[in-house]
C-alpha cells in the first residue's frame, strides 16, 4: 500500500527529473559544454511563468509558452555570447564550467533582488490529488508530467533518428570535423542543441512551479540531478539520461519506504557514487570514451 | 576598530590556507574538486571535538585533523581518480552533498544543524590564544607555512610529475609516471593542508555547524583562486583578500540598498568569474601562457 | 580625475563619513544583526521594522538625552557572515546592545557578546537551546517548549484530537517540538502516531506525505520555519494529507497566511491582543499601520519590545548617572525585571528568558484569528 503510493510518487518525480536531465544531456552530449547554467534556464522559465500567470494574470498556456521561449533565448544567447568566445581560445572543460557557474550565480541573485528570496508557487486545483482506487492518490499535474516525459522521449527518438539536424547533432559529439566535411556548420548545430536542450527543461520548470514551488536557488539541484542522471545513464546517451532521471526519482521516493525520511536526499548521490565506482560509463555509455 | 580588522585578517588567513590548498590540486595537478568545503568541515568538526574532549592545543588538533582529512580523501579519491576530468568534478560535487547530509544527520557526533557550540580558546605550547592578536599571529604563521609547503612541493620531482600530468595525462603515463598514485597523493596533501584552515576556523569562531560547509563555501574558495590566479603562489591569497574585502567595502557605499548588498556581492563574484573566464582565464596574476595551462 | 581616482576618493570619503563624523558620539547606538539577505530575508524585514519603529517612538518621546540610532548589519542568516557583522558592530561601532535572530546565528555571536560584555537580544528564534547562551544573552520571545505545552492541551480538550503525527526538521527546534510532543501528548490523552524527520535541504515532500497518510492522524504537527515550511505545508496538503495542521508560532508567517492550503491550521503564540486598549500596544499597532501600511505580527512586536526595554534600561542608567555600557544595561534589565511592553507585561527570568502568557490561533483566509 505505502509501497505502491511511493512507487507512483517516484514515477512522477522521476518523470520530472528525466525532463530536466535530457536537456542537459542533449547539450553536453553534442557540444561538450558543461552547461551548469542549465539550472538557471529552469529557474528563469519558472519565475517568468509565475510572473506572467500569477501577477499579470495571463492565461496559463500563453504564460507557459512565453516562459519556455525565454528559456530558449537564454540558452542560445549564452552559447553565442559566452561559451563561444571561451571556446575560441580553446578553453578547457573547467574554464567553461566556471563561466557557466558564474552566470548561474548572477542570475540567481538578480532574481532574488527582483522577486525576493522566498518561495513562489502558482496555486491551481490541478496539484490536488484524487483517489485513483485502492487509496492510491495522483494529481492531474503528476499524470501530466509522466505523459509529457513519455511523449517527449518518443519525439526525441524520432528527431534524432529521422531528421537531418538530429543525425548531425549526434554526429557532432563524435566528430565535429566529419560534420564540417558534410557541409554542415557546427556552430549552427550547437545553437540547435542549446535551443532544444533549453526547451526540454521548460515542462519540468512549469510543472514544478505549480507542484513544489520555486526558489531562486532551485537551479543548483536541477543541475545536480541532471548531471547525476547523465552519468548514471552514460554521458552522451539521451535515453540513458532519461532513464537515469527516472531511477533517481524512484530511488528518492522509495528510500522512504524502509529508511528514515531524513536520508531520501542522500540516496540519489549514493547511487551516483555507486555508478562512478562500479560503472563509470553508465548504463548506455561508451566505455572507450570515459 | 582594531578588533574588527584583526578578525577580518584572521578570516583572510584561514581563507588563504583554504584557497592555497585547493590551488595545489586545481592549479598544479589539474584536478578540479568541488568538495573542498567538505574537508574544511571535516577538519573543523574534528578540531571542535578534540578541543572539547581531548585538548585545546593546536599542536594536537591540527595534526590529527590533517591525518583524518588525508585518510578520508584517499577513501574517496582512489576510486574517483579512475575517471577523468568532468567525472571527478561531478564525483566531488556528489561528495560535497553527501558530506553536508552527514554533517546535519549524524547528530550524535556533529550536533546536527544545531552544531557544536562553546569550542574553548585554542592554546599553543600552553599559551592561550585568547586575544585576537595572538590568534592572528598563529593564523598568519600557518598561512606562511602552508604557502611555503606548497611552494616547496611544486619544485620537487613530485611537483614536476603533477604538472606533467596536468598538461598531458596520456604522455605522462607513457613516460612511466604512476598517474593514479601521484594524483591520489596530491589530493591527500591538499586535504591535509585544508585541515589546518578547518581547525583554525573552529577555534576562531568557536562554533561549528553544517551551514558553513555547503557547496556555496566550496564555490567561494574556487572563486578566490580563479580571481587571484590558479597555479600561482600568491594568487590564492590575493583572491582571499579580494573576496573578504569586497563585502566590507560594499557596506561603505551607503547609496546601495542594504537589503540587496549580499545579492550584489554575489552578482559581482559571478560576473567576475564569467568575465575572467572569457578574457583572462589565468586570473589576475596568472601566468601569461594561458592556453598551455588550460587546454587538455 | 581618473575612474580609479574617483572610486578611491569616494571610498575614502565614505570611510571617513562612517568613522569620523562627530555625530557618532552624540547619539546612542545599538546594533541589529538580522538576516537582510538569504532565505530568511523576509523575517529580517519583519524584525527590523519592529526595531525601527521603537527607535522612532523613543526619539519622539525624548526618552533619552541623546538621539537613539539603530545600526543594521546583515547576518545573511549564516554563522560566518554573522560573526563578521557582530565583530563590526561590537568592535568598530562599539555598540552596547545587539539584536539578533535565529539559533545558528545567535549561537555563533553569543560568545563574542559575552567576551566583550555586549547584551545580545533575540526576538525571533525559539529553539530551546537559546536559553543557555550565557549571562549576556536575552530572549524577548518565549521559547518553543512553552508553546507546545500550551498547545497540546488545547488540541486534546477543545478539538478532541486523538492521533497526532509530527513532521519535523532535524535541528534543535524540530527536535524540541518532537520531545515536547512525546512527553505532553500522552499526558493529555493523545497518541503520537508518527514522527517524520525532514532534512533541511529537502524540497520534495510527496514521499513524506505518503508516510503521513499511512498513519492516519487527526492532526499533523509541522515543526519547521521559513519558506521551506510553506512549501512543506502546500505539498503535504496537495498530496492528500487532509488532517488539519498545527504548529508553534512559526506558523505566524506572511507567506503561509496567503496559502489556501494552510487555512484552518491551529498554532500557538505568545499572547498578543492587537485590539487592546493598553496605551503601549495601541500606539504600536496604530503607528505600525501608519508607517508600513500593514498589520503588525508578533515578530514586529518582539523586536519593538527588545529595543523598547533596552531604551528603558538606558534611561534608568541615565537617571542614576551611570555610564551606558553593555554590562550596566545587562544588570539594569535584570534589576528592573518587569517591563510594560507591547502585548502586556514582560518579565525576565534570571536566565535571560521571558515568561509570557500564551494564546492559540487559527489561520483563516488571508490572516489569523485568536481562538481562546
Amino acid at each position: 500500500m505505502l509501497f505502491l503510493q511511493l512507487l507512483v510518487d517516484g514515477l512522477q518525480l522521476g518523470a520530472l527529473y528525466a525532463l530536466m536531465a535530457v536537456g542537459f544531456a542533449m547539450i553536453f552530449g553534442s557540444t561538450r559544454v558543461f552547461h551548469y547554467a542549465h539550472g538557471t534556464t529552469y529557474v528563469i522559465v519558472g519565475y517568468l511563468f509565475y510572473y506572467l500567470a500569477e501577477r499579470l494574470h495571463l492565461p496559463w498556456w500563453a504564460a507557459g509558452a512565453a516562459a519556455a521561449a525565454a528559456g530558449v533565448v537564454f540558452g542560445v544567447l549564452l552559447d553565442r555570447w559566452m561559451y563561444r568566445p571561451i571556446q575560441r581560445d580553446e578553453g578547457s572543460f573547467f574554464t567553461v564550467f566556471v563561466a557557466s557557474f558564474g552566470i548561474a550565480v548572477v542570475a540567481e541573485n538578480v532574481i532574488i533582488i527582483l522577486f525576493g528570496a522566498s518561495f513562489v508557487s502558482i496555486s491551481t486545483p490541478l496539484t490536488r490529488v484524487s483517489d485513483i482506487g485502492g487509496g492510491i492518490v495522483v494529481s492531474y499535474l503528476g499524470m501530466f508530467s509522466v505523459l509529457a516525459a513519455a511523449l517527449l522521449f518518443v519525439f526525441l527518438n524520432w528527431f534524432l533518428d529521422r531528421t537531418d539536424v538530429g543525425v548531425a547533432l549526434r554526429a557532432l559529439s563524435e566528430n565535429p570535423d566529419l560534420v564540417r566535411g558534410f557541409g554542415l556548420n557546427p556552430r549552427k548545430l550547437s545553437q540547435y542543441a542549446f535551443a532544444i536542450g533549453s526547451l526540454l527543461v521548460a515542462p519540468a520548470a512549469l510543472v514544478a512551479t505549480c507542484v513544489t514551488g520555486l526558489t531562486p536557488t532551485a537551479g543548483h539541484r536541477v543541475v545536480l540531478i541532471s548531471i547525476a542522471a547523465s552519468i548514471i545513464g552514460g554521458i552522451g546517451s539521451l535515453r540513458g539520461a532519461g532513464l537515469g532521471g527516472l531511477i533517481l526519482g524512484l530511488a528518492e521516493s522509495l528510500a522512504v519506504w524502509k529508511l528514515s525520511t531524513g536520508w531520501s536526499e542522500a540516496v540519489a548521490f549514493i547511487i551516483l557514487f555507486a555508478f562512478i565506482l562500479a560503472r563509470p560509463s553508465g548504463l548506455f555509455g561508451n566505455r572507450a570514451r570515459v | 576598530m582594531v578588533g574588527y580588522i584583526l578578525n577580518l585578517l584572521i578570516l583572510i588567513s584561514i581563507s588563504g590556507i583554504l584557497a592555497g590548498s585547493l590551488n595545489f590540486i586545481i592549479g598544479y595537478a589539474g584536478i578540479y574538486s568541488l568538495a573542498h568545503a567538505a574537508f574544511f568541515g571535516i577538519a573543523a568538526y574534528t578540531g571542535a571535538l578534540i578541543a572539547l574532549h581531548v585538548s585545546t592545543s593546536l599542536l594536537i588538533a591540527i595534526p590529527v585533523a590533517m591525518a583524518i582529512c588525508a585518510i578520508l580523501s584517499l577513501v574517496i579519491s582512489l576510486p574517483s581518480l579512475r575517471v577523468r576530468g568532468e567525472y571527478f568534478v561531478v564525483a566531488s560535487l556528489g561528495l560535497q552533498m553527501i558530506a553536508f547530509t552527514v554533517f546535519s544527520e549524524w547528530t550524535s557526533v556533529t550536533g546536527g544543524l544545531g552544531g557544536i557550540t562553546g569550542v574553548p580558546v585554542a592554546t599553543i605550547f600552553g599559551f592561550s590564544l585568547r586575544s585576537l592578536g595572538s590568534m592572528l599571529a598563529v593564523s598568519l604563521a600557518c598561512l606562511a607555512l602552508v604557502t611555503f609547503a606548497i611552494f616547496a612541493l611544486v619544485r620537487t620531482s613530485f611537483g614536476r610529475n603533477l604538472r606533467a600530468i596536468r598538461d598531458n595525462e596520456v604522455a605522462a603515463a607513457a613516460f612511466g609516471k604512476n598517474v593514479a598514485l601521484t594524483k591520489t597523493l596530491a589530493v591527500a596533501i591538499s586535504s591535509a593542508l585544508c585541515a589546518v584552515a578547518g581547525v583554525l576556523y573552529a577555534f576562531h569562531v568557536s562554533f561549528v555547524n553544517p551551514e558553513s560547509f555547503t557547496i556555496d563555501a566550496s564555490v567561494l574558495v574556487m572563486a578566490m583562486i580563479i580571481i587571484g590566479g590558479t597555479g600561482t603562489v600568491f594568487g590564492p591569497i590575493l583572491g582571499a583578500l579580494i573576496i573578504h574585502l569586497l563585502p566590507a567595502g560594499l557596506t561603505y557605499l551607503t547609496f546601495l540598498p542594504s537589503r540587496d548588498l549580499a545579492s550584489l556581492q554575489q552578482i559581482i563574484y559571478g560576473a567576475a568569474m564569467v568575465l575572467l573566464m572569457i578574457y583572462r582565464p589565468s586570473g589576475l596574476i596568472g601566468r601569461a601562457n594561458v592556453k598551455d595551462t588550460w587546454s587538455k | 580625475m581618473s575612474l580609479r581616482g574617483r572610486m578611491t576618493a569616494a571610498l575614502f570619503a565614505a570611510a571617513v563619513a562612517a568613522f569620523a563624523t562627530p555625530a557618532w558620539a552624540q547619539n546612542y547606538h545599538i546594533g541589529a544583526l538580522l538576516p537582510n539577505s538569504g532565505p530568511m530575508t523576509q523575517f529580517g524585514q519583519l524584525f527590523g521594522n519592529g526595531a525601527d519603529l521603537a527607535a522612532d517612538h523613543i526619539n519622539a518621546d525624548k526618552m533619552l538625552s541623546k538621539p537613539f540610532v539603530i545600526d543594521h548589519e546583515d547576518s545573511q542568516g549564516q554563522p560566518q557572515p554573522a560573526v563578521t557583522g557582530m565583530n563590526k558592530l561590537v568592535r568598530v561601532n562599539e555598540e552596547p546592545v545587539v539584536l539578533t535572530a535565529q539559533s545558528g546565528v545567535s549561537k555563533a555571536v553569543a560568545p563574542i557578546g559575552e567576551r566583550e560584555h555586549v547584551v545580545t537580544i533575540n526576538g525571533g528564534g525559539v529553539a530551546p537551546d537559546l536559553a543557555k547562551l550565557g549571562p549576556y544573552f536575552f530572549n524577548v520571545i518565549p521559547l518553543v517548549n512553552y508553546e507546545v505545552r500550551a498547545l497540546v492541551p488545547y488540541l486534546a480538550k477543545e478539538k478532541k484530537f486523538k492521533r497526532i503525527a509530527i513532521v519535523y526538521v532535524e535541528d534543535p527546534l524540530g527536535e524540541a517540538c518532537l520531545n515536547e510532543l512525546k512527553e505532553n501528548a500522552p499526558k493529555n490523552g493523545m497518541e503520537l502516531v508518527g514522527a517524520f524527520s525532514v532534512p533541511s535541504t529537502s524540497r520534495q515532500f510527496a514521499p513524506i506525505a505518503a508516510k503521513v497518510r499511512e498513519v492516519k492522524p487527526d492532526v499533523v504537527f509541522v515543526a519547521y520555519y521559513g519558506q521551506t515550511m510553506v512549501a512543506l505545508v502546500k505539498q503535504l496538503r496537495d498530496a492528500g494529507v487532509d488532517a488539519p495542521f498545527t504548529s508553534y508560532s512559526g506558523f505566524d508567517d506572511p507567506d503561509l497566511k496567503a496559502l489556501p492550503a494552510a487555512e484552518g491550521s491551529i498554532y500557538s503564540s505568545q499572547k498578543m491582543d492587537w485590539a487592546s486598549t493598553d496605551p503601549i500596544t495601541a500606539r504600536f499597532v496604530a503607528d505600525f499601520k501608519k508607517k508600513y501600511g500593514k498589520d503588525p505580527t508578533f515578530y514586529n512586536a518582539n523586536y519593538y519590545n527588545a529595543v523598547w526595554v533596552t531604551a528603558q534600561a538606558m534611561a534608568s542608567l541615565e537617571k542614576k548617572k551611570q555610564p551606558i555600557t553593555g554590562e550596566n544595561i545587562r544588570n539594569e534589565l535584570l534589576a528592573i525585571k518587569t517591563f510594560a511592553a507591547v502585548g502586556g507585561k514582560m518579565e525576565f527570568q534570571p536566565d535571560g528568558t521571558v515568561s509570557m502568557p500564551m494564546q492559540i490561533n487559527e489561520l483563516i483566509k488571508g490572516g489569523s484569528k485568536v481562538l481562546n
